[in-house]
């Protein structure tokens, strides 16, 4: 147990991004971190199984990303700064995964911000 | 010899660069964030310093976790900025500084922090985003950027103290470098905010108001706190804030802040403040004693 962590657990909605989240995800994590290749980018645009393939990820991974399960891949191990560059090239925004995250419509999740209109 | 004139902290929020590129500085519902950046602006074109030196934070753009660095000092001559999966910002590359990043690394290794060493790897958001908003870079940058990149995504991270004691050690490197160069330090990151998991969108904007004056007043009261302790005060991802203990461990033990704002829009409080050393006042200026006068 990291020393720095602990009570941690308590605080809910929350998931650590550690060496053993890193270890099991790491295919998943690396599949959407290439999206910064412009072209493995069109890769997943075009052919989202053949960018699968690439990085041969398991039943349950792939499950993941067609579903956009964006709490589920968070929950399964990936860094939430490479699961945004999925969201670039699904063209919607981050406040859109954030609201997902937390199980509400982009609205709804924006009449819960001070400045709705800054997104 | 080189010397550090002042700090500044600052968040470093992607969708900062994004209004900045949409030139959304007049909409309403972005004045408040820009207009505290100008003061910035402004004592940066006074100050003219030769190097900012950014501790700064990859979001998993130039490094990924097959080999994810704590501490990486970038040494190239020039950065490029880093497409982050939806194409590059319209900025344009900035100078580094290889004769300083070399001593940096002779003296921060020598000083017992074992720096991984990069280059040829671009600058991300947590450089950008708030660069953009201090320096005018048109057709170029007006000085040098001295990148540092801290481990705030994949635990363990270094700790606070670790974070804050690195500043210490990256202040007596710059300061025995034998060229006369301004450097300023710039903190990133922050302040509350949790964008993972179903407590996303936690703020708690008076913890803010506390970190902002702990980390000019009492910043070993920051050093003291784990990172569950960020976690549950500002949200997950206000744990980079440490990397603004870095900034303050560069300082004076005594510090005033010139200037400070902070603007919550919707899921990142963002803020900005300038550190001054306590004796960098201009003094010359002060009325001078009447004993004085008397030749006493």
């Amino acid at each position: 147990m990291n020393p720095q962590l602990i009570g941690v657990d308590d605080i809910g909605g929350t998931y650590v991004f550690d060496v053993t989240k890193s270890v099991k995800a790491l295919r998943l994590n690396r599949f959407f971190w290439r999206i910064r290749e412009p072209a493995f980018r069109e890769l997943v645009i075009q052919n989202l199984q053949g960018a699968f393939d690439e990085l041969h990820l398991n039943a349950e991974e792939r499950g993941l990303v067609e579903q956009s399960d964006w709490l589920g891949l968070v929950q399964y191990g990936v860094s939430f700064f490479v699961l945004e560059k999925f969201a670039r090239v699904q063209k919607i925004s981050n406040l859109t995964v954030y609201a997902s995250m937390r199980g509400e419509t982009l609205e709804e999740f924006l009449m819960t911000r001070r400045v709705p209109g800054s997104a | 010899m080189a010397k550090i004139i002042g700090g500044i902290g600052t968040s470093h929020v992607p969708t900062i660069g994004l209004a900045y590129d949409k030139k959304r500085q007049n909409d309403p519902a972005w004045a408040p964030l820009f207009k505290g950046y100008l003061p910035v602006a402004n004592w940066l074109a006074e100050k003219k310093p030769d190097i900012l030196l950014f501790f700064y934070n990859d979001h998993a753009n130039s490094f990924f976790f097959d080999c994810y660095p704590t501490f990486a000092l970038g040494v190239s001559p020039s950065f490029e900025m880093a497409d982050e999966g939806g194409g590059r910002r319209p900025l344009p590359d900035i100078k580094g500084h290889p004769q300083m990043a070399a001593h940096l690394a002779d003296s921060l290794v020598n000083d017992e922090f074992d720096m991984t060493i990069f280059q040829d790897k671009a600058l991300d958001h947590g450089c950008n985003s708030p660069l953009a908003l201090m320096w005018p870079h048109e057709p170029v940058w007006p000085g040098a950027i001295l990148p540092i990149a801290i481990n705030v995504l994949q635990y363990p991270l270094p700790t606070p103290a670790r974070c804050f004691k690195l500043g210490k050690a990256v202040r007596r490197a710059v300061e025995s470098y034998p060229e006369d160069l301004k450097v300023v330090i710039v903190g990133t990151g922050g302040l509350s905010h949790q964008i993972h998991g179903e407590r996303t969108g936690f703020n708690n904007t008076e913890w803010d108001e506390e970190f902002l004056r702990l980390i000019v007043d009492q910043p070993e009261k920051l050093t003291s706190m784990r990172h569950a302790d960020f976690i549950r005060l500002g949200g997950a991802e206000s744990v980079e804030v440490i990397m603004w203990l870095a900034m303050r461990g560069a300082l004076d033990e005594k510090i005033n802040c010139v200037h400070k704002n902070h603007y919550l829009a919707t899921t990142t409080n963002m803020a900005v403040a300038i550190y001054e050393q306590a004796g960098a006042r201009d003094i010359s200026k002060l009325t001078p004693k009447v004993a004085d006068e008397g030749g006493v």
